[in-house]
């Protein structure tokens, strides 16, 4: 067997630059710049992994057309596909938590069908950062959590002190990290301030627990360890901040209760249940007492957005959702500097943040490397599929609220606010011992990667068109090109790894498909399709993005 | 040159009979110290994540103890009437009961099947109030974090960077011994964690209902399905350039392996009358019961579960919620306990809870934020049981362990703990301060809650 073969993705970004302004010698005038080499479809394609939910073929037309940059500044322009619409659109069932199931459903349509394909990627990405889920006690309000998801699809691109506060004042936030209903303390009955939603706050969302330089490395004190960014006392500062809100429209503060309607609506201030002392909050600032629950919600807002760990913070997280497991100092720096200032000294700024990360030469290393890229996300590999084979339903729905057991991840619906996975996860072995990590391969255990192998097997054997015994909400592949062609077993392959890889197949994958093809009839043509297509979907090379 | 037709794909691959005769995966290395096993034991560690509040669990019931209690919990303290009398002969007159919905785990430990460890915690050294305040101790980083002091917990690596947890290094401690098992020592029916992490041994990753088969594979020669597994096989076996597909890899080969093994041996296991709840730490500890009955069949000798039940970050309603997780433990480790009995192996394995952290004696209204220290339960036949072990504090906010709010500094350090369950699994003396790494700063090295 030999190596899967690599091919040069991109030329270097910078192009002889250096012979250009150097030895050249003479006098004439300079050589107008080289323009850039075309964009190969190998190249669109691993740039459409990072930034959408699976690469269509007019999107790899588009991009080796336009380039990467102008098509993301397109995708940035473009308006949100939302989710509460489609949600309340609905009658309203017997039981709230029954619309679960349509809430996943517009999901599926958005990450497949929005053309808003790089804001839907990103706020997925946001919603594994800012995390709340709907198992547990918001399975009763499938609105908040259509609109939560909201939030984050139309701040994707927006500034992220805009998304910290909706996040804050959001009452699926408030019920989840049950920020919603704390109040200030009570000295006689030991009551004092819930420090769930400031803890998470600060350790998941924004800053993490360790001072960080803007590389990204772990800044160490003089006796070689980290230097905590906050202690209990902060933590506790920051509790007392986060009182006196709950749902809008209550007619009072102990009784206020979710309905359809608050559910969509930011968290109301009630002044008599906000601690009205002195605060601590990071950095030895101290919120002066007395000033009132909104101002001093946003000082702590603006103390924790100020933090220089922000900048580093996100950018790992945000490339690591994209691009890479692993990136390199350098390219966390290039990342965190442009949310510290996007050239226009906006702090902030995650349009400009997404599009640094996508653009870094990183991000199309010239030479990839073995740390290079990442495991893709469960859902991501089902997505990819669905949209190569368009995917669909006689009902056009995607009902899938199992798809947290099936893939191990679904659309806000992770087992808790530490998301699916955790950024520092590294399994025991290579990657562990190589001081890398790789999020996505802590929900890739045995058990699951077998439900998502055999999620797969049923797709692609059971839920296709030749299948006649489709229940309505089947969602189910389209293989017939490849059962026009499934005579020929080399342009059969030839077309299914165009389709999910890019055209990058490696010889072992395609020398065992052709095996496994050769031993059925020519005639059964839907077979060989189906066989092609779930080696290839089922393969280490396909769960792997470049 | 045999031919697929669809009847081979949709054909459920439930093909029991013929897996039982496939050589089975050692994960053994067959390298290290430590010798066999002449019998079997198994570990059970029940994971509760979120935080268990344990000083509602287990709760003093009378006298100035209960005011204490009483008044540090105010709207959250339970009826000193309502709390379910166990006795303590080791504690003369002090008075301790548990929580009102947990009547099986009472009939434990008044049949002498139980045992409590008092408010045990993650520590470096042994630690006073004013040790914590004036930063004279080395402390395990992040206090009150969810996953750090997981992490402390499993991998009780107080203030060191380690990747391992305390059931990998033993796992590896005892490779040698054995090498013919064909499942791994650690098995997990709750996903990847670091207490199994380990540098020469893997754990096994199975679902709450045992492992799950690839559909579409056969282990009978004369089947299509047969080539499928094997040119599936042959793809993962190929050379990959990334670390992510490799690491993938490794994980798909383990599966499409260790599937076949162990289902055709936990097919074949006894039925167990134990009924066991609904709900996920139910149908886990069932499936641990179903392969302990099988252990044999897969030369075991040795082994250790990863079981959990998550919700218990009690933040909010508190006093609706806990009936229903702390009932959840008592009646899944009942089941578990009947299940062990009638298998003939009650004295064999020993299960033991583990938690992120006890939680505040103070409230927020209606729940409790992270602390520190708390109780941990022991069960099993060769437990000391009716004994509650280590000391169990004053629950007065303000008092001697407590740094604030009601969060009280361990006095039995999680490492304690470990060796003493680690020494009863097999680890010679010497070895048990590589199980757990801190030991050796703590005078008592066995807590006393294993018959030997």
């Amino acid at each position: 067997m030999t190596n899967k073969q690599w091919i040069s993705l991109l030329a270097p970004l910078v192009l002889g630059l250096a012979g250009c302004g150097g030895g050249g010698g003479g006098n004439s005038e300079p050589p107008p710049p080289t323009p850039p080499p075309p964009i190969t479809k190998a190249e669109a394609v691993q740039f459409l992994n990072q930034a959408t939910f699976g690469p269509t073929d007019a999107d790899i037309e588009n991009v080796i057309a336009v380039r990467h940059e102008s098509w993301i500044d397109n995708q940035l322009a473009r308006a949100p596909s939302l989710q509460l619409p489609h949600v309340q659109s609905i009658a309203p069932p017997q039981f709230q938590f029954q619309l679960q199931t349509d809430r996943i459903d517009i999901w599926f349509r958005n990450a497949l069908n929005g053309n808003d394909q790089l804001r839907q990627r990103v706020a997925f990405a946001l919603s594994e950062i800012m995390v709340v889920s709907h198992l547990g006690a918001l399975n009763n309000a499938p609105y908040a959590l259509a609109d939560y998801y909201d939030v984050l699809a139309r701040n994707a691109f927006g500034n992220y002190r805009d998304l910290l506060e909706e996040v804050t004042l959001h009452p699926a936030m408030g019920v989840y990290l049950s920020m919603l209903g704390n109040q200030k303390p009570n000295a006689a009955l030991n009551i004092r301030p819930d420090e769930n939603y400031a803890r998470e706050l600060m350790q998941l969302f924004s800053i993490g627990l360790v001072e960080l330089e803007t590389d990204g490395s772990i800044r160490l004190d003089a006796q070689n360890q980290p230097i905590p960014t906050y202690d209990q006392a902060i933590i506790e500062g920051f509790a007392h901040v986060f009182t006196g809100w709950t749902w809008a429209g209550s007619p009072n503060f102990p009784q206020a209760r979710g309905t359809q309607q608050n559910q969509v609506v930011p968290m109301e201030l009630w002044e008599d249940y906000h601690d009205s002392g002195a605060k601590l909050l990071l950095n030895d600032v101290v919120l002066p007492a007395g000033q009132g629950g909104e101002q001093d919600l946003a000082a702590a807002l603006d103390n924790i957005f100020q933090h220089p760990n922000v900048g580093p913070f996100i950018a790992i997280r945000l490339i690591q959702r994209l691009v890479t497991s692993n990136p390199s100092p350098g390219y966390i720096r290039r990342v965190a500097e442009t949310f510290n200032d996007n050239g226009f000294g906006t702090r902030g700024d995650l349009g400009a943040v997404v599009k640094a990360i996508l653009l870094d030469p990183e991000a199309r290393p010239a030479m990839p490397m073995e740390i290079d890229g990442k495991l893709k996300e469960p859902i991501v590999r089902v997505t990819q599929l669905w949209k190569a084979y368009n995917a669909t339903s006689n009902s056009g729905r995607y009902p899938l609220l199992a798809a947290y057991i099936l893939f191990g991840q679904g659309p806000l619906q992770s087992p808790s606010v530490f998301n699916f996975f955790s950024p520092f996860y590294a399994p025991p072995g290579e990657i562990s011992n190589s001081s890398l990590v790789a999020p996505e391969l802590g929900i890739a255990t045995e058990y699951q990667n077998t439900v998502l192998t055999n999620f797969f097997f049923g797709q692609v054997f059971g839920l296709n068109q030749t299948n006649e015994n489709r229940q309505d909400d089947d969602v189910y592949i389209d293989f017939s090109e490849e059962m026009a062609i499934a005579a020929d077993i080399d342009a059969l392959i030839s077309m299914v790894a165009e389709k999910l890889l890019g055209g990058q197949i490696s010889d072992p994958l395609r020398n065992e498909i052709a095996g496994m093809l050769e031993r059925i009839p020519e005639t059964d043509t839907a077979l060989r399709a189906a066989e092609a297509i779930y080696f290839v979907v089922t393969s280490p090379e396909y769960a792997y993005q470049r | 040159m045999k031919t697929l037709n669809r009847r081979d794909f949709l054909r459920t691959s439930g093909a029991a009979a013929v897996m039982a005769a496939t050589p089975g995966l050692s994960y053994s290395q067959v390298v290290g110290g430590g010798g066999d096993f002449d019998d079997y034991r198994a570990l059970v560690c029940v994971f509760l994540f979120g935080g268990n509040d344990s000083y509602n669990m287990l709760v003093p019931r009378s006298g100035a103890e209960y005011t204490a209690y009483a008044n540090s919990r105010q709207n959250l303290a339970i009826a000193a009437n309502d709390l379910l009398p166990i006795t303590t002969p080791g504690l003369g007159a002090r008075e301790f009961g548990l929580h009102p919905s947990m009547p099986g785990l009472q009939g434990l430990f008044e049949a002498g099947n139980a045992a409590f460890v008092a408010n045990v915690g993650p520590l470096v050294e042994p630690t006073t109030r004013d040790d914590f305040l004036n930063g004279s101790v080395a402390l395990p980083p992040q206090l009150f974090s969810h996953n750090d002091q997981q992490d402390q917990w499993t991998s009780l690596r107080g203030n060191t960077q380690s990747k391992t947890g305390w059931a990998g290094r033993m796992a590896d401690l005892i490779r040698s011994g054995v090498a013919e098992q064909q499942m791994a020592t650690n098995a997990s029916l709750f996903g990847a964690n670091l207490m199994q992490a380990a540098d020469d041994t893997i754990a096994y990753v199975m679902g709450p209902g045992g492992p799950v088969q690839f559909n579409g594979f056969s282990l009978d020669p004369d089947s299509i399905l047969f080539e499928q597994r094997a040119a599936f096989l042959r793809v993962l076996n190929a050379d990959y350039s990334s670390v992510y597909e490799r690491g993938f890899t490794d994980v798909q080969r383990r599966a499409v392996e260790a599937a076949d093994t162990v289902t055709a041996a936990i097919d074949s296991a006894p039925p167990i009358n134990a009924v066991f709840p609904q709900g996920q730490l139910g149908l886990q500890l069932q499936t641990v019961a179903r392969l302990i009955a099988v252990r044999d069949q897969l030369q075991m000798k040795r082994q250790i579960f990863f079981v959990a039940a998550g919700g218990f970050d009690s933040h909010d309603d508190q006093n609706q919620d806990q009936p229903g997780l702390l009932g959840g433990i008592s009646e899944a480790i009942s089941a578990f306990h009947a299940a062990t009995v009638e298998l003939g192996m009650a004295d064999n394995v020993t299960t033991f809870t583990q938690s992120d952290f006890g939680r505040t004696l103070t409230s927020n209204g209606d729940g409790t934020d992270h602390a520190w220290g708390g109780n941990q339960l022991v069960v099993g036949g060769s437990v000391a049981g009716q004994q509650i072990l280590g000391n169990y504090p004053s629950l007065q906010i303000g008092g001697p362990e407590d740094v604030g709010g009601g969060r009280f500094i361990p006095s039995t350090s999680a490492d304690q703990y470990a060796a003493t369950l680690a020494k009863w699994f097999g680890i010679p003396d010497v070895d048990l301060d590589a199980v757990a790494p801190n030991l050796s700063n703590f005078a008592q090295r066995d807590l006393g809650f294993m018959i030997a």
